[in-house]
């Protein structure tokens, strides 16, 4: 391994790493999702009625391990073999 | 001999009277209350939680009635139903799957039923606040199975208040219960076991006496 090949693979796990923690900061969530579920808050009359808060659909992305964090990382890897087989050292034959 | 039955009569009315449990409030007598709410402010949410994914649904298609004596709770009668296709999870293909053929089949058995049989273990929480179970028949995927449902009625009698919400006087229905898919035939294998076998349901609705 040279040290190109070295710095292709250090990058390539700094981008792994980095796209598991923004995965996990997000929630962890095991697929992507377009929204959350929102508590609604209970007007007085609602209160009165003995009701529990209600859950309101609200669009916001949320990143899951699938399909989005799976694909950045397996593009990586894919690029990272790629660049790693191109930078390989080149043997030169030597004259017999 | 009159005399003695009269008083007999008269002792007998008095006793099942102070042992009906029911709410004591301005409204009297026979009341149906109605659950469709054209505003969609009436929810049942379920739950479900996995290894893999935790996943929550709501319907807002809440329908049916419930009729009883003010005075005595146990004479609660009625249904509520919600259709299979108005079930909501926030990913519109999960709710494709779910209405389709291989787990709810809403074309076949497009709603969700309960039927109330009847009322038991009534405690009176405040004047116009009970809690009880109801036993009834739990309808889904065309499989049904008595179930008893702990819930907690509030009763409100008509006032300006209520008026902003519904007009005549307003039941509050909250209730909380697990079901077991497989007791009615939905197998949670068919995706993948992201769905849960005991999927938990809480029902916040709210029946108006004058719709």
């Amino acid at each position: 391994m040279n040290k190109k090949q070295k710095y292709v693979i250090v990058a390539a796990l700094a981008l792994i790493a980095i796209a598991l923690v923004v995965w996990v900061a997000n929630g962890g969530e095991i697929l992507s999702k377009d929204g959350v579920w929102i508590e609604q808050p209970l007007s007085d009359l609602d209160k009165a009625l003995g009701q529990q808060p209600k859950l309101d659909f609200t669009e916001q992305f949320i990143l899951g391990l699938f399909p989005h964090t799976a694909v950045f990382v397996s593009a990586v890897v894919f690029v990272s073999a790629i660049l790693f087989f191109i930078l390989k050292t080149k043997k030169i034959q030597e004259p017999k | 001999m009159k005399k003695i039955l009269k008083t007999f009569i008269v002792v007998l009315v008095s006793v099942t009277i102070s042992f009906a449990q029911g709410f004591k409030v301005k409204a009297s007598g026979e009341k149906t209350f109605n659950f469709e709410d054209k505003y969609g402010r009436n929810q049942l949410t379920f739950f479900s939680t996995t290894p893999l994914e935790d996943i929550t649904g709501v319907s807002n298609s809440i329908k049916g009635k419930v009729t009883f004596n003010v005075a005595d709770i146990k004479t609660l009668k009625g249904s509520i139903s919600m259709p299979v296709a108005s079930l909501k999870t926030g990913i519109d293909l999960r709710d494709e799957h779910m209405r389709s053929e291989n787990w709810m089949d809403a074309e076949n058995y497009p709603d969700i039923i309960f039927l109330i049989k009847s009322v038991s273990n009534v405690i009176t929480e405040a004047d116009n606040k009970i809690s009880a179970k109801l036993t009834g028949d739990f309808t889904t995927h065309g499989v049904t199975k008595e179930i008893v449902v702990p819930i907690t009625l509030t009763y409100l009698d008509e006032s300006e208040q209520t008026k902003k919400r519904a007009p005549g006087d307003l039941l509050g229905v909250q209730a909380s219960f697990n079901i077991t898919l497989s007791d009615y035939d939905i197998d949670n294998m068919v995706i993948g076991q992201k769905m849960a076998d005991d999927i938990e349901i809480r029902v916040n609705i709210v029946g108006s006496s004058a719709m």
